[in-house]
């Protein structure tokens, strides 16, 4: 093996000085400044910023990401709006983010009242509240509009529906759908006549 | 990263351009758009509650219309039309339901001079223990109801429904 002079060196068989005539630097021999090339760093950087702020949406932020809970597809396009959101998976349903019941006991109940008891009170709580907001003017006025519309059978913008009464269904794809009547009745005899059903795009 | 200012001449200077700062702010900024992207889009399907339900003494029933009715059980589904009476049946086709063969039905339905002018329909899904019907299924037979131009849909008991086949 070849004994080298003392100096400094990249690994073992590139010398430093080397590298840094090659990098085209400073025309000193002892010269060590090596510039690192940004450009492409730059390019990449903005055009991935310029993809994510196009993509950047705020609808999928009014819904909560929830374990067991598959969204159904479908090809409706109409944008979801804020409201008291009832969530569905594979165990348990939830109320905007409280457990009210497992899915297990609500199929397992088979009482006349044809309603899940627990929804119902919280539901029932929420539909007052939301029904003197409205009528106190405590919603946005585009909503208040819709509110006065609606009284005169005008169909509203989408993500513009009268709050009164109005609910979003998020739940699981598989869920069997004798629990969603139940939901529906109990949403129904709340006071929420209006639901939107929220569904994952194709 | 640097610039050549004025080349040629005498006092040609060699501008430095920081781009550090600029840097610094599309790291954050790419950060903070990766970390809150939405990379799902989701959407809804607006409905309202309809017809009987066992929490209502009395349903008014309208009979001056004929109201278009869909009925989506395990293994098929029933489309018909009240006072008329005229149900059309839809079997399962292999795995799944036959959804051409609905959105077919559904623009035939749509097309006469009964829903020409109107766009309200009502779905309705019997599950049992035995056979139940899953939730993508109303979903996807409220989505085709919407697509062929009726976008007043809505959901029903399946006894509630203004027209029923009697099996």
């Amino acid at each position: 093996m070849a004994v080298h002079s003392a100096g400094p060196r990249l690994y073992k068989s590139v010398k430093f000085k080397y590298l840094v005539k090659q990098s085209g630097s400073a025309a000193g021999s002892r010269a060590s400044n090596v510039s690192l090339n940004l450009t492409p760093f730059v390019d990449m950087m903005t055009i991935l910023v310029c993809f994510l702020l196009m993509v950047f949406s705020s609808t999928g932020q009014l819904l909560q990401a929830q374990r067991g809970l598959d969204l159904p597809v479908a090809q409706a396009r109409e944008t979801l709006q804020q409201a008291p959101v009832i969530i569905v998976t594979k165990s348990e349903i939830t109320y905007q983010g409280q457990l009210v019941a497992t899915v297990e006991s609500v199929l397992r109940d088979d009482s006349p009242t044809f309603k899940i008891d627990a929804l119902f009170e919280r539901l029932d709580a929420a539909a007052k509240k939301i029904k003197e907001d409205v009528a106190l003017g405590r919603q946005p006025k585009d909503l208040i509009k819709a509110c006065d519309e609606a009284k005169s059978n005008i169909r509203p913008v989408p993500g513009k529906i009268c709050p009164d009464g109005l609910a979003i269904l998020q739940a699981d794809e598989t869920t069997d759908v004798r629990l969603i009547n139940k939901i529906v009745n109990t949403a129904k005899a709340a006071g929420f006549d209006n639901l939107l059903f929220a569904v994952k795009n194709k | 990263m640097s610039a050549a200012i004025g080349a040629g001449d005498k006092k040609s200077a060699n501008v430095e351009l920081n781009i550090v700062p600029f840097i610094d702010l599309m790291s954050c900024l790419t950060a903070f758009l990766l970390v809150t992207a939405v990379w799902v889009n989701i959407a809804q399907i607006n409905i309202q509650p309809k017809g009987k339900t066992r929490d209502q003494a009395q349903v008014q029933q309208d009979d001056e219309h004929v109201t278009l009715s869909v009925l989506v059980q395990s293994d098929r589904i029933w489309v018909g039309l009240s006072r008329v009476n005229e149900f059309q049946d839809i079997p399962k086709k292999a795995e799944d339901q036959d959804w051409e063969k609905l959105e077919s039905t559904l623009k035939e339905h749509k097309i006469s001079a009964f829903f020409a002018d109107r766009s309200d329909v009502e779905i309705a899904a019997e599950s049992t223990v035995a056979a139940p019907v899953k939730y993508q299924d109303i979903i996807h037979a409220m989505d085709l109801a919407v697509k062929v131009g009726f976008v007043d849909v809505g959901l029903s008991d399946p006894q509630g429904l203004a027209a029923r086949p009697s099996l």
